[in-house]
C-alpha cells in the first residue's frame, strides 16, 4: 500500500524538534520507529502533512542511571536495544519480558519504547484502508460520529494494545514529555485517556522525551503475561503487570491490564484484596472474580467481551501466583 | 516384488530443488518484479455497497488528470460476461463490497491513485443479504433474477439404497457442522501484467496453476482463440488450490491495456486480498450415519449448505457438487445419498480453500465417525479399520484402487504414536485424535512433454506444467534423468510460456506427478529409443541390450565399452543421414470412462494422529505433535514429499484452529496478514513422517500423488481437540473460543447424553 | 519534491532521487531493481522485504528511504561471498527449505541477522527471530531446520 505524499523534516537536535512541532501546530505528526506510524498513513486513517522522524535524535536515544539511581530511557531507544540493556534484563527483568512480547523480532528492531507507549490504538473498523471504510460510514476517529464497536456510543472505544505499560505502571514510572520551553514528568499511571481517539494527555506539540523507572522499582516483585492467539507477532487477547512494592510491611499491590480498552485499566479494588488478605488462595481466587466485573464494559472487539473478561480472570489469578511463587523463591533463597 | 529405491540411480533420492539457487538468491522473478517498458500501473474502483444500484458515473476528471492514459467503464465491455451472473465490469448493479465498476491505468500508482479517488459513482442501496439462512427466507429479495430462490446450484445425488441401508442400521447418528469463511492467503498477492497492446494478441503474466485454464478461460471471454493469448507464468508464490482460473482484476488489466496500448500492471492491495480472495465461504454439513453395532458403516446421507457468495464462480464451482464421492471414498458403504445446495447472499464470491473444500467435508464425516465409535465403545482407530477399502476394492462410487496402503498407514501412524498407551489414559485436557484421507491423482485427463538432448548430451524438458514451490519440476528432471541414465542436473527445464510450453492442463488436482510425470518418461522412452538405435549401430549389439547409466550407454555387462551420450548424439548428427535427439510424449488417461470418480486411477492414501494439549482456561489450544503416514506410491523425491506433508499439516492446523475471515455486512473485519491468523513458528507441532510406498501400476515409477492427500487426514487435529476436552468442536476453526464454549457445553450435557437432536 | 539521497547498498553506493514519502522496498525494487526483498503485506507483518541495515533485521516496507542514508544495507542479492553461496543460501537449498521462494529472501536475511548476533542459536530463538516472517508453503519446519544446520555449519567451520 502507498504513502499518502508529506513532507519531511529530519531536526539536527531536541530543540530544533521542538521547535518545528511547535510551528507545524496540527500538521505534525512525530515519528520514531515508524511502525505505527507508517501503517496508518497507507491506510489513510492519518494523513500529516508533516512527518518529523525523532529516530536519530541522540538525546532520545540512551538508557542511562541518574544521581538517584532512577533508570532514564530515551523515547527513541529501540525495543530490542532495551530488552538486550543490562540494566533491564538485570534489574528488570519484567520490563524486559514484556519488550520482548512485542510484535517480531524485526518490529522490535525498529519501534522504540516512546511509540509503543503512544502508540495509536486499534480497531477492527478503523484500521483499515480507505476503501474499506467507505462501506461501512465514517465513526468518530475519521471525521463521523458513530462508533461501530459500540453502536450509539459518542465516543471511540478503540483499543490500547501497548504491552510494555502494563509493567511501567506497575513500576510506577515517570513520562518525561517535552515542548518548545517547557517540560513536565508525568506518573505513566496518570497517562492514558479512556478515550480510543485521543488516548493521552499529551499536549499539541509535546512529545514523550524519556521513560523513568524509580530506583525503588529494582528488583520489585513483579510479574508480566500475555495472552495471545498466536505467540510471536501478534497483538495481546489481554496482557497484565503486576508489581508488589515494598511499602514497609503492608506492600503496594498494583495490578494492570492492556489490550481490553481504550487504555489500560488499573484494579485497584482487585488489588486491594490482596493487599488485605496477602497471597492466600481464597484470596487470589477472590482477587480474579472481582478483577471480571473491576474492569467494566467491554466491546467485542478482536475479542468477544465475555472471553475477554474470562482472560482477565485467568490472568489476574496467575499473575498473583506468580509473584507469590517469586517470594516464595526469594524467601527460600534468603 | 516392489522395486527398492537402491536399483535407481536417480529416483527416490533426496534431491533439492532445482531452483534453489535461484530462490535463495533473490534472483528468481516473480510477476511483480517485472517492469515492462512503457508500462502503465492500474487500480480498480469497487463498489462500497453490499447491493446497489448504480445510478451514475462520471469519470470526466478522473480523464483530464494528467498521467492517466486510461479509464474503463462497462460502456468498454456491454455484455461481456466472466461468469454466468457475473459481468466484466457492473453494469447497473453492485453485488457485494468490492465489486468492480470501474478502473484506471496511469503512469505510476501514485496518479492512478489520484485517478480512481477522482471518479464519482452514485449509488442507491438495496436491501442486501449476508447469510444463507436470510438467503433462504420467503421474501427475501433474489439477488439473481432466475434463481428465485437464490439458490446458485442444486445438486442431488443418491447411489444404492439409501432407505434400505438405514433401515437395517442398527445404530444411526446425525450431526451439524459449520465452517466459516477462510482464505488461501498466499504470500504473494494477486498480481498481473497485461500486454493487450497488438490487437488480437494479449500476453499475460501472472502468477498461476494451470496457464492452459488461463489461455482458456480468457481468450473465451474476451473473444480471442485460446492460442492467441499468451501466458507467462514465472514463479508462483502459493496457489493452494486458488490460482487456477482468472480473476476480475485479470480481464480488467487486459482491457485497461487494449485501451491504452501499453503493458498494464494491477497488484491487489492487502485489502484488496480479502476482497478478490474467493477462498472457502461459510458451509454447512448436516450429516446422518447408520452403521451396524459392530461398526460396520452401511449408510450417509448428507447435505451440504454452501454461501457462494455475490456470484457462481462456474468454471471452478462444479467440485462442489461432487465432493460427495469422499464420504464412500476410504470407507465402504451400501448407499449414500448427498444433497448440495449453493446459496446466493451479498458477501464476496466464494470458491474454496486449500484442499478444495475436502477437508471440511472430512471433517464432518470423521468427526461423525469418532463419536459413533464413541457411542458404541469402540476405539476410533477400530471403526477405521474395520470399513477401510483395500488395494483392489472398487468403492461404492466406483473408485478402483489399483493401489492401497490405507490399512498400512493406519497401523504405522497408531504404532508410531503409542496409540493404544494414550488413547483413553491421557491426563485431562490432553488429547489424541485420528484422521484418515485420500486423494485422487488427477483426474480423466491428459499431458504432453517434449525432451531434447542437445549435442553435449545436455537435455532439454520441456513441459507445461507450472511449479508453485511443490517441486514438480524437480520431480520432472528426476524422472528424466533416472529414464535417460543422465543426472537431474543435465535436465533443464523449459516451462513458462504458453507458446512453448506443450499440451498440460496444470498443477491442480494433484495431477502433476500421476500425468506429467508419466508424459515425461513416455517422451523420454521416446528419445531414449531413438539414442539407442544410433548407439546399437556404433556397438554392435541390439537395442534391447544396452544399459543407459551415468550419462553413458554400454552393452549390458561391458561398461568398458561406454560411450558417451555425447559421442552418440554428435556422430550422428552430424553424419549423412543422422538425425537428431528430439523425444515426445504424450499420456492420455486409459480410463475407460468421463465418470469422475471412476476415470481418476490413482490415489493417495493417509492417516496422521495428532497430540494437542488444551488450556481450559483460556480455551487455547497447543498442537504438540502429528504423526503422519503417507502412501504416494513412490515417492521420486523423498525430500519434496516432506516438504508437502509439513505444508499441508501446517495448512490442516491452520484451516481446523486459527483461519477465519471474520464477516460483518460483507466485509472482512480482520483482512490482514497480522488479524487473520495463518500459525508461525511457534505454533508449529513436531511432524514424524512414514512413507508408505506401495509402487502403483499406473504411476509413474509407481508414484502417486502427495499434493492435497496429507491435508485431508489433517482432521486428526480436531479429533484430538475434542478427545482432550471430551466434546466435539461443531464450528470451525477451533478458536479458544469456541473450545471454551464446547468445554461448558460438555458441562451442562452432564456426561454421555446425545449430542445432537436426530431428524 | 524530490530529494537526491546516497544509499549503501551491498557495499555499493547509487545516488537515488525520492520522494519523502518512498519506503525503502520501493527504491530497492524500483529504482535500485534489487527485487529479492518483496512486497507482500506492506504493513509490517510478513517480513518478506526483509533487508539489514547496520546489522539488524528491519522491514523495509516500513522504512523511509530517506532515512536510510548514512546506513549499511544489505539485502539477499548481498550476502554472497567470494566463495559462493552464504551458508544459510547452502543449507535452505539443502534441508528442502525451499519452496515457492517468495517469502524466502526475506527469511534468510532475518536468519542471517540472527545468527550474525547469535551463531549458536536455541530452537525458541530461530522460531522468535522468525516468527515475523510468513510463509504458507513449508510450515516453517525445513526453515527452522536450515537455520539450525547452517549455524552448525558456520560454527563446525570456524
Amino acid at each position: 500500500m502507498r504513502l499518502p505524499q508529506f513532507e519531511y523534516l529530519r531536526p539536527d537536535s531536541l530543540k530544533e524538534c521542538l521547535l518545528m512541532l511547535e510551528e507545524s501546530n496540527t500538521d505534525a505528526r512525530v515519528m520514531s520507529g515508524g511502525t505505527g506510524l507508517l501503517v496508518n498513513m497507507k491506510h489513510g486513517v492519518i494523513y500529516p502533512k508533516r512527518v518529523v522522524s525523532i529516530k536519530s535524535l541522540s538525546e532520545l536515544s540512551s538508557i542511562t542511571k541518574d544521581s538517584e539511581g532512577n533508570v532514564q530511557i530515551g523515547a527513541c531507544v529501540t525495543l530490542s536495544n532495551l530488552s538486550k540493556h543490562p540494566l533491564i534484563s538485570q534489574k528488570f527483568p519484567v520490563l524486559h519480558n514484556a519488550v520482548r512480547s512485542v510484535g517480531s523480532m524485526h518490529i522490535r528492531n525498529m519501534a522504540t519504547l516512546g511509540g509503543n507507549i503512544c502508540l495509536e490504538t486499534r480497531c477492527w473498523y478503523y484500521n483499515q484502508s480507505r476503501q474499506w471504510r467507505q462501506a461501512k460510514g465514517l465513526c468518530h476517529r475519521t471525521g463521523g460520529s458513530v462508533c461501530h464497536a459500540i453502536s450509539g456510543s459518542k465516543r471511540c472505544h478503540a483499543i490500547n494494545s501497548s504491552d510494555t505499560v502494563v509493567v511501567l505502571m506497575a513500576l510506577d514510572a515517570l513520562v518525561y514529555v517535552m515542548k518548545k520551553d517547557q517540560e513536565r514528568s508525568i506518573p505513566i499511571r496518570e497517562f492514558f485517556k479512556d478515550n480510543g481517539a485521543h488516548n493521552t494527555v499529551l499536549e499539541e506539540g509535546e512529545i514523550v522525551a524519556s521513560i523513568v523507572i524509580p530506583k525503588t522499582a529494582e528488583f520489585t516483585p513483579a510479574k508480566y503475561i500475555k495472552i495471545q492467539h498466536r505467540q510471536g507477532i501478534d497483538f495481546a487477547i489481554a496482557s497484565i503487570g503486576a508489581a508488589l512494592k515494598r511499602n514497609g510491611k503492608a506492600g503496594e499491590m498494583t495490578i494492570v491490564v492492556n489490550s481490553i480498552a481504550s487504555a489500560p485499566v488499573m484494579l485497584k479494588k482487585t488489588s486491594q484484596i490482596i493487599m488485605e488478605s496477602g497471597f492466600k488462595e481464597d484470596a487470589i481466587l477472590k482477587a480474579a472474580k472481582e478483577a471480571r466485573s473491576e474492569i467494566g464494559t467491554l466491546t467485542n472487539l478482536f475479542s468477544s467481551a465475555g472471553y475477554k473478561r474470562q482472560i482477565v480472570e485467568v490472568l489476574v489469578r496467575r499473575v498473583l501466583y506468580g509473584i507469590k511463587d517469586e517470594m516464595d523463591l526469594r524467601r527460600d533463597k534468603a | 516384488m516392489p522395486i527398492k529405491a537402491k536399483e535407481y540411480g536417480v529416483i527416490g533420492k533426496r534431491q533439492p530443488k532445482k531452483d534453489g539457487l535461484l530462490k535463495t538468491t533473490g534472483r528468481s522473478q516473480f510477476t511483480d518484479d517485472i517492469i515492462l517498458p512503457g508500462m502503465l500501473y492500474g487500480k480498480i474502483i469497487r463498489s462500497p455497497l453490499a447491493r446497489g444500484k448504480i445510478i451514475k458515473i462520471d469519470t470526466k476528471r478522473a480523464e483530464r488528470l494528467a498521467g492517466v492514459k486510461a479509464v474503463i467503464t462497462q460502456k468498454d465491455c456491454p455484455g461481456i460476461m466472466t461468469d454466468l451472473d457475473r459481468q466484466l465490469l457492473c453494469n447497473d448493479t453492485v453485488n457485494f463490497v468490492g465489486d468492480e465498476v470501474a478502473a484506471v491505468a496511469a503512469i505510476d500508482d501514485d496518479t492512478a491513485a489520484e485517478a480512481a479517488a477522482l471518479i464519482k459513482i452514485e449509488y442507491k442501496p438495496l436491501e442486501a443479504l449476508f447469510s444463507i439462512e436470510k438467503a433462504n427466507d420467503k421474501g427475501a429479495p433474489v439477488i439473481h433474477s432466475g434463481h428465485e430462490n437464490n439458490y446458485a446450484d442444486e445438486f442431488d445425488y443418491e447411489i444404492g439404497n439409501v432407505d434400505e441401508a438405514f433401515s437395517v442400521s442398527e445404530y444411526v447418528r446425525v450431526g451439524e457442522y459449520a465452517f466459516n469463511p477462510n482464505h488461501n492467503c498466499y504470500a504473494e498477492h494477486h498480481v498481473v501484467i497485461a500486454d493487450y497492446s497488438i490487437p488480437g494478441k494479449l500476453s499475460i503474466w501472472m502468477p498461476n496453476q494451470s496457464p492452459l485454464f488461463i489461455q482458456k478461460s480468457m481468450g473465451g471471454i474476451l473473444g480471442i482463440s485460446e492460442g492467441n493469448v499468451r501466458v507467462f507464468n514465472l514463479n508462483t508464490g502459493g496457489a493452494f488450490s486458488g490460482r487456477i482460473g482468472p480473476r476480475k482484476h485479470d480481464f480488467i488489466a487486459a482491457l485497461l491495456s487494449k485501451k491504452s496500448l501499453r503493458p498494464v500492471k494491477i497488484r491487489c492491495t492487502a485489502d484488496e486480498e480479502f476482497i478478490v480472495y474467493s477462498g472457502g465461504g461459510y458451509s454447512r454439513y448436516i450429516i446422518k450415519t447408520g452403521v451396524m453395532k459392530d461398526g460396520t458403516i452401511k449408510a450417509t446421507d448428507a447435505t451440504y449448505l454452501f454461501d457462494c457468495g455475490a456470484y457462481w464462480i462456474s468454471g471452478v464451482n462444479f467440485l462442489h457438487r461432487l465432493k460427495y464421492h469422499l464420504f464412500p471414498q476410504i470407507y465402504h458403504m451400501n448407499a449414500l445419498r448427498w444433497k448440495e445446495r449453493a446459496i446466493y447472499t451479498n458477501n464476496p464470491p466464494n470458491m474454496y480453500p486449500h484442499g478444495a473444500g475436502f477437508l471440511q467435508l472430512k471433517l464432518a464425516q470423521e468427526t461423525e465417525l469418532d463419536l459413533i465409535a464413541q457411542d458404541l465403545g469402540m476405539d476410533p482407530v477400530e471403526i477405521r479399520l474395520k470399513n477401510a477399502v483395500s488395494k483392489g476394492d472398487t468403492n461404492l462410487t466406483r473408485a478402483h484402487y489399483a493401489s492401497c496402503g490405507l490399512k498400512e498407514c493406519i497401523q504405522k501412524t497408531t504404532k508410531i504414536s503409542l496409540w493404544k498407551k494414550k488413547y483413553g489414559k491421557l491426563p485431562p485436557y490432553k488429547g489424541i485424535g485420528i484422521g484418515c484421507g485420500a486423494m485422487n491423482s488427477g483426474g480423466y485427463d491428459r499431458s504432453a512433454a517434449l525432451v531434447k538432448i542437445g549435442e553435449d548430451g545436455r537435455c532439454s524438458l520441456f513441459i507445461g506444467l507450472p511449479d508453485m514451490g511443490q517441486g514438480s519440476h524437480t520431480t520432472m528432471a528426476m524422472i528424466a534423468a533416472e529414464t535417460l541414465g543422465i543426472a537431474t542436473e543435465d535436465v533443464d527445464i523449459v516451462a513458462g510460456d504458453t507458446d512453448a510450453a506443450p499440451f498440460d492442463i496444470g498443477a491442480f488436482a494433484q495431477r502433476g506427478t500421476f500425468f506429467t510425470g508419466n508424459a515425461v518418461k513416455v517422451a523420454c522412452l521416446d528419445a531414449k529409443k531413438q539414442l539407442a538405435a544410433v548407439a546399437s549401430k556404433k556397438l554392435g549389439v541390439k537395442p534391447s541390450m544396452l544399459i543407459f547409466r551415468d550419462r553413458k550407454i554400454f552393452p549390458k555387462g561391458k561398461p568398458g565399452k561406454a560411450l558417451t551420450l555425447k559421442d552418440v548424439i554428435s556422430s550422428d548428427m552430424n553424419s549423412m543421414g543422422g538425425s537428431c535427439i528430439m523425444g515426445r510424449g504424450f499420456y492420455n488417461s486409459p480410463a475407460k470412462t468421463m465418470e469422475p470418480w471412476e476415470s481418476t486411477l490413482a490415489y493417495s492414501f493417509g492417516a496422521q494422529v495428532a497430540e494437542v494439549e488444551v488450556d481450559q482456561e483460556t480455551g487455547i489450544v497447543t498442537l504438540i505433535r502429528v504423526t503422519v503416514a503417507h502412501d504416494v506410491g513412490f515417492a521420486i523425491n523423498p525430500m519434496a514429499v516432506e516438504g508437502q506433508i509439513d505444508g499441508q499439516v501446517f495448512s490442516g492446523m491452520g484451516q481446523i484452529m486459527t483461519e477465519e475471515c471474520i464477516m460483518e455486512r460483507g466485509v472482512v473485519l480482520n483482512p490482514s496478514f497480522l488479524d487473520y491468523r495463518l500459525p508461525r513458528t511457534f505454533e508449529v507441532p513436531e511432524i514424524d513422517y512414514s512413507i508408505v510406498e506401495t509402487i502403483d501400476p499406473y504411476g509413474p515409477f509407481g508414484a502417486k500423488e502427495v499434493g492435497e492427500g496429507p491435508l485431508v487426514c489433517t482432521m486428526a487435529i480436531a479429533n484430538a481437540v475434542s478427545n482432550a476436552i471430551g466434546y466435539p468442536v461443531k464450528e470451525y476453526p477451533i478458536t479458544p473460543e469456541r473450545v471454551l464454549q464446547a468445554i461448558q457445553n460438555k458441562k451442562k450435557a452432564k456426561g454421555n447424553e446425545p449430542l445432537d437432536r436426530l431428524f | 519534491m524530490k530529494k537526491m539521497i546516497v544509499l549503501n547498498v551491498n557495499g555499493e553506493t547509487h545516488e537515488v532521487a525520492v520522494n519523502p514519502w518512498k519506503t525503502l522496498v520501493d527504491v530497492l525494487r524500483n529504482d535500485l531493481r534489487l527485487t529479492g526483498a518483496k512486497r507482500a503485506c506492506e504493513m509490517g507483518t510478513c517480513g518478506a522485504c526483509t533487508v539489514i541495515m547496520d546489522g539488524q533485521a528491519i522491514l523495509s516496507c516500513l522504512t523511509l528511504a530517506v532515512e536510510c542514508e548514512g546506513h549499511l544495507i544489505t539485502t539477499i542479492e548481498g550476502i554472497e561471498g567470494p566463495d559462493g553461496l552464504h551458508s544459510l543460501q547452502k543449507s535452505f537449498i539443502e534441508n528442502g527449505a525451499v519452496q515457492c521462494g517468495f517469502c524466502t529472501p526475506g527469511i534468510i536475511m532475518t536468519a542471517k541477522a540472527l545468527l550474525d548476533e547469535n551463531p549458536n542459536p536455541d530452537d525458541i530463538e530461530i522460531k522468535d527471530a522468525l516468527s515475523g516472517n510468513y510463509c504458507r508453503c513449508t510450515g516453517h519446519i525445513k526453515t527452522i531446520e536450515a537455520v539450525r544446520m547452517a549455524a552448525q555449519t558456520d560454527r563446525e567451520g570456524d
